[in-house]
């Protein structure tokens, strides 16, 4: 699904040059769930954005579902976020303005869907993420619990088939952050890749593999969640 | 606590100066364009004489065609004949009155070198002076006996006495004007009531006159006139004194009546009067003699353009227009201090306090939008000079009470503007601005 | 279009658009209203008086002696006139087109008291009348020295012979042709008859808000009064040159009398349309105003709101929104603003016209440009958030990962 080789990243201001990612190679399978760690400063929003396609990257290869992303202009990139990808952020990024059924059309309207097709898709990703009767709501309406649930469903409603995670808990309690956390497991059961953003290791623990970054390197790959105990202290 | 907020507001003003500026230009243009036509309004509109405009009357006669009514409206004549004139002025019913019309008189300088030139006068009788308030440098008026006797007497305006004689009392002396001899009784003081109400058939907005003398010459000189004739009857024969007997109106007449019982006397005195020229065969249109204070009389004869009228308005949207650009910025802008606000709400500022500093903050914005735009008012009536010369040459004048009511209107209505803005930033929430920071 | 969503997001933030919205409805309200009275100002400025202005000024002279003769002094002002080099013609005459000051009479087609009458102004000239005034005689003749009388100041009766402007031949004679009624009686002062010898084109009367302007005629009366004006015709490019000349001329031939300083056409002209020409330049200052300072409310707010909103771009950016998506977001929330805006502007534009049309007598707007106006201000409403739009696709999507 994602095949990065040697990407790097560098933030030039007038006097400094920062390598945000230095030569990082990462391979995600597709139905993969993947949980990238690593403490602040160490390259994960970076290598979320580029993942993402939210920006671009300065050297090396990047495949995304076997396309490769480098030349791609902006519109391109943009279809193929709509298209491929789905985002869950940490402060759920609802749209204050807009309702919850009007959120989560967003993607499908530039996705270019007719009414009716929008309106299903609203209908059944309200419906997995167990909030069939808020539509009308805003997002100021409900629960923090509750707001995340509709970004996911927000994500889902595309069917993209991968979901980029960035501290999808971050803002919830602990009660509220293991029901999101059991909707993320179970869309990654339905088949979804997944690649969560954390630096919570007990959290990356439900994950199939724990990928730790550390300045903008992958500095050890876990399989499984087990190992990753002896770590702990130092990522956190 | 006033000083603090008003430092306050200086400091935010200058930090975001773009937006400030933009907002000062958007009241101080609104102020300068609606103050400007506000000021030509408020002078078309003034009370020429506030402390005689209700005790003076302006006198109208329907003598008019029976088959055709004056106006369109049923309104008698704004002017009245000559032997109707002579027979009000004989009967002196009111306390004071004085029939008039404008003339034009050739002066020529004793001095043989100096050219002769045309000056503006008024024939009136001895009564408008004192009517009229009129204000005397040297001398006065001539008397009633003057009228009477058709003596040629003369009182000159400051100015054509400082022409004539260099400002020194010229009273007792000789003038020619269109080579009769008068005799300077009295000069004036600059006297220049806004509207001229005494006579606004030509032009409400004109200068006085340059030289006033008696009534009765008018018909003994055959002085020319200067203002409107209408006649609705040809002249029955040739002559001079055919057209002094005709039923064409030419002469201005006002009386003085002090109080409502003078003023039913005269009109019953013009009701019998009519009625007893209806029975010499006059008069054939029903009884519709009129008196109107000066104010009122300003109405009748439409003082007020249609056009500066129809600018009002278009002045006041202008304003509004202004003010809610003013009110969108400063709502930009307090709302975009959120997080200030937050910070002093939990630093422990009520409510109140906040919405008197932003209140302030509204306040200084119209204080500088206030002197820019009396400037602006300024200027907007120097253009407005530029582009109607004399025709508006006294409208034009910026007085005490329009800078004033451009100062208090922009702080008023910008303060107004920032009520709002003002309201919204005192009810951000602390507690989310400061957690989402 | 996203309509729906972004309907419902604006009724979120009212105040906003409804601060624009009423700007715009403002702006239009006057704009509408003031082009069209600046369009009416300049159709009346535009009518041609029928005269040959650009070759014309007239001077007026008045006796002050008591022996000053009258009719000696026009007699040797008019043969001095006619023989200066330059000159084309001179004539006496009681009114200049526009000037505002003259004389009206009602002529009828009927004698008698109570008969219909039209109003016309009345000019009072010579044989060399339409010579002088450059008029153009479409039918009938011109007057003949023989026609000519003399008028003084106590004159009160009328010659027999006159010519109308052709107006005033379809005010009298409805649909008559001015070649059939050469040769006609009308009646002046009810019962005077006067013979239309002929017919001018154009002559328009000396009030330019007259009613009706267009109906004049000349009557062949040489006024020998004591004070009189000189109309004065010049070779083509001449009359600036002339005009202090006979002044001079005027002066030096008499002194019995002041020679008042000539105005040329042109300035009788400007003079008569002072109000009109100034009231056009107010209201297009006004108009250029307006919409510049509605212009920069719909920049500075739009530009405020894609501020405010710079986190929602970008979140919209990472769903999946192209520039050119976000571009039309902001164009299409304009856009419906704006069109609240000319909706009700277009009421309101209606509203005030009524308002001048019943209180101050104006003309009635024309239903066209209330359309007019609403696409003028709408294509306003494009421009001006033309940039804070653009500046909106700038936002990078990355700005939705930024916790800040």
């Amino acid at each position: 699904m994602l095949s990065m080789k040697n990407v790097s990243r560098i933030y030039r201001t007038d006097v400094v040059q920062t390598h945000a990612l230095r030569n990082l190679s990462l391979e995600v399978e597709a139905g993969e769930f993947v949980a990238l760690v690593g403490p602040s400063g160490s390259g994960k929003t970076t290598f979320l954005n580029i993942a993402g396609l939210l920006e671009t990257f300065d050297d090396g290869s990047y495949q995304l579902d076997g396309r490769d992303v480098a030349g791609l202009n902006d519109n391109d990139r943009s279809r193929l976020r709509n298209e491929k990808i789905g985002f869950i952020f940490q402060s759920f990024n609802l749209i204050p303005e807009l309702n919850i059924a009007d959120n989560i059309d967003v993607p499908l309207r530039y996705r270019g869907f007719a009414a009716r097709e929008r309106k299903r898709r609203v209908d059944r990703v309200l419906e997995v993420v167990g909030l069939g009767g808020r539509k009308k709501h805003l997002p100021s309406q409900l629960s923090g619990g509750q707001q995340q649930r509709v970004a996911i469903a927000r994500a889902l409603a595309g069917d993209p088939g991968f979901l980029l995670a960035d501290e999808p808990t971050g803002n919830l309690d602990s009660s509220t952050a293991a029901g999101v956390m059991e909707l993320i497991n179970e869309i990654h059961r339905n088949g979804a890749t997944i690649i969560m953003v954390t630096h919570d290791l007990e959290l990356a623990a439900r994950a199939e593999r724990i990928v730790r970054l550390s300045d903008g390197q992958v500095v050890l790959l876990d399989e499984g969640g087990e190992g990753s105990e002896l770590e702990n202290g130092a990522a956190v | 606590m006033l000083g603090y907020y008003v430092r306050l507001a200086a400091i935010s003003i200058r930090e975001n100066a773009v937006m400030s500026l933009l907002m000062i230009t958007a009241v101080a243009v609104g102020i300068g364009t609606c103050m400007t036509i506000v000021t030509v309004n408020y002078i078309m509109a003034k009370d020429p004489i506030p402390q005689k405009s209700e005790v003076l009357y302006a006198v109208q006669l329907d003598s008019w065609n029976p088959n055709d009514a004056f106006r369109d409206d049923g309104s008698p004549p704004d002017q009245l004949t000559y032997t109707d004139a002579l027979a009000l002025m004989d009967a002196r019913s009111a306390f004071r009155q004085t029939a008039m019309v404008g003339t034009s008189l050739i002066v020529q300088p004793d001095d043989p070198d100096s050219k002769p030139f045309q000056a503006s006068g008024r024939a009136a009788y001895a009564d408008f002076f004192a009517m009229f308030d009129t204000p005397f440098l040297f001398g006065s008026g001539w008397d009633a006996d003057a009228d009477r006797r058709l003596e040629q007497v003369v009182v000159l305006s400051r100015e054509m006495n400082d022409r004539l004689f260099g400002g020194e009392n010229s009273v007792g002396e000789n003038i020619t004007l269109g080579s009769y001899d008068y005799r300077v009784v009295g000069v004036l003081d600059t006297w220049q009531p806004m509207p001229k109400f005494y006579d606004v058939t030509t032009g409400p907005f004109d200068k006085t006159e340059d030289v006033f003398v008696p009534f009765s010459l008018v018909a003994s000189l055959q002085l020319p006139r200067n203002g409107n004739t209408n006649c609705w009857k040809p002249v029955d024969g040739d002559g001079y004194e055919a057209f002094l007997a005709s039923e064409c109106i030419w002469i201005q007449f006002w009386a003085e009546l002090r109080n409502d019982a003078e003023k039913r006397e005269y009109l019953a005195f013009l009701d019998n009067y009519v009625n007893d020229q209806k029975s010499l065969g006059r008069f054939a249109r029903p009884l519709n003699n009129r008196v109107n204070d000066v104010n009122e009389w300003m109405d009748v004869m439409r003082v007020v353009d249609s056009n500066a009228t129809m600018m009002l308005p278009v002045s006041i949207m202008f304003l509004t227009v202004c003010l809610l650009n003013t009110i969108g910025l400063l709502l930009a802008k307090f709302l975009g201090k959120a997080p200030e606000i937050a910070l002093r709400r939990a630093l422990g500022a009520s409510k109140r306090a906040l919405f008197v500093q932003y209140l302030v903050e509204s306040g200084c914005i119209g204080v500088a939008g206030g002197v820019v735009g009396v400037v602006l008012t300024w200027l907007g009536l120097r253009g407005i000079e530029a582009l109607f010369g004399d025709l508006v040459e006294n409208l034009v004048q910026l007085d005490l009470v329009m800078v004033t009511a451009a100062v208090v209107l922009a702080i008023v209505s910008s303060m107004a503007a920032g009520l709002y803005p003002t309201w919204r930033a005192c009810n951000i929430e602390p507690a989310a601005q400061l957690k989402s920071q | 279009m996203e309509i729906g969503p972004i309907l419902r997001a604006m009724t979120r933030n009212k105040i906003g658009a409804i601060l624009i919205a009423l700007q715009i409805a403002f702006t239009m309200t006057v704009v509408v209203n003031a082009y069209f009275m600046i369009e009416e100002r300049m159709r009346l400025m535009e009518r041609p008086s029928g005269v040959v202005e650009d070759q014309l000024f007239h001077i007026s002279t008045r006796g002050f002696t008591p022996d000053f003769n009258g009719k000696v002094s026009v007699q040797d002002d008019l043969a001095l006139l006619r023989q200066t080099p330059g000159i084309v013609d001179a004539v006496a005459i009681n009114a200049i087109p526009l000037s505002g000051g003259g004389w009206s009479m009602s002529l009828q087609v009927e004698p008698g008291d109570g008969e219909q009458g039209h109003g016309v102004a009345i000019y009072m000239v010579d044989d060399h009348g339409l010579d002088t005034l450059g008029v153009e005689l479409i039918a009938g003749r011109d007057f003949t020295p023989a026609d000519v009388r003399e008028r003084g100041p106590a004159t009160s009766d009328w010659p027999d012979k006159a010519i109308i402007s052709e107006a005033t031949v379809k005010a009298l004679w409805a649909d008559a042709n001015p070649l059939e009624v050469v040769g006609r009686t009308a009646y002046i002062n009810d019962d005077e008859p006067v013979t239309i010898i002929g017919v001018v084109e154009k002559l328009q009367a000396p009030w330019n808000g007259w009613t009706t302007v267009e109906q004049s005629m000349l009557v062949p009366d040489k006024l020998i009064w004591t004070g009189v004006r000189y109309m004065v015709r010049t070779e083509p490019g001449r009359r600036d040159e002339m005009m202090p000349i006979v002044e001079e001329l005027l002066a030096r031939s008499n002194n019995q009398r002041i020679v008042r300083a000539p105005e040329s056409m042109a300035e009788t002209r400007a003079r008569s349309y002072a109000l009109d020409s100034g009231l056009a330049k107010i209201l297009g200052v006004i108009m250029a105003m307006l919409v510049s300072i509605t212009s920069l409310g719909i920049v500075g707010l739009a530009s405020f709101s894609v501020r405010r909103r710079t986190k929602q771009i970008g979140i919209r950016r990472a769903l999946g929104a192209k520039k050119r998506d976000i571009l039309r977001y902001f164009l299409v929330e304009n856009f419906m603003i704006t069109t609240l805006g000319v909706v009700l502007g277009a009421v309101m534009t209606v509203g005030f016209n009524v308002w001048l049309v019943q209180a101050l007598n104006f003309p009635k707007i024309d239903w066209l440009y209330v359309p007019i106006g609403m696409l003028a201000l709408w294509l306003i409403g494009i421009i001006a958030v033309l940039g804070p739009a653009r500046r909106a696709t700038a936002v990078p999507p990355a700005v939705a990962t930024r916790t800040v």
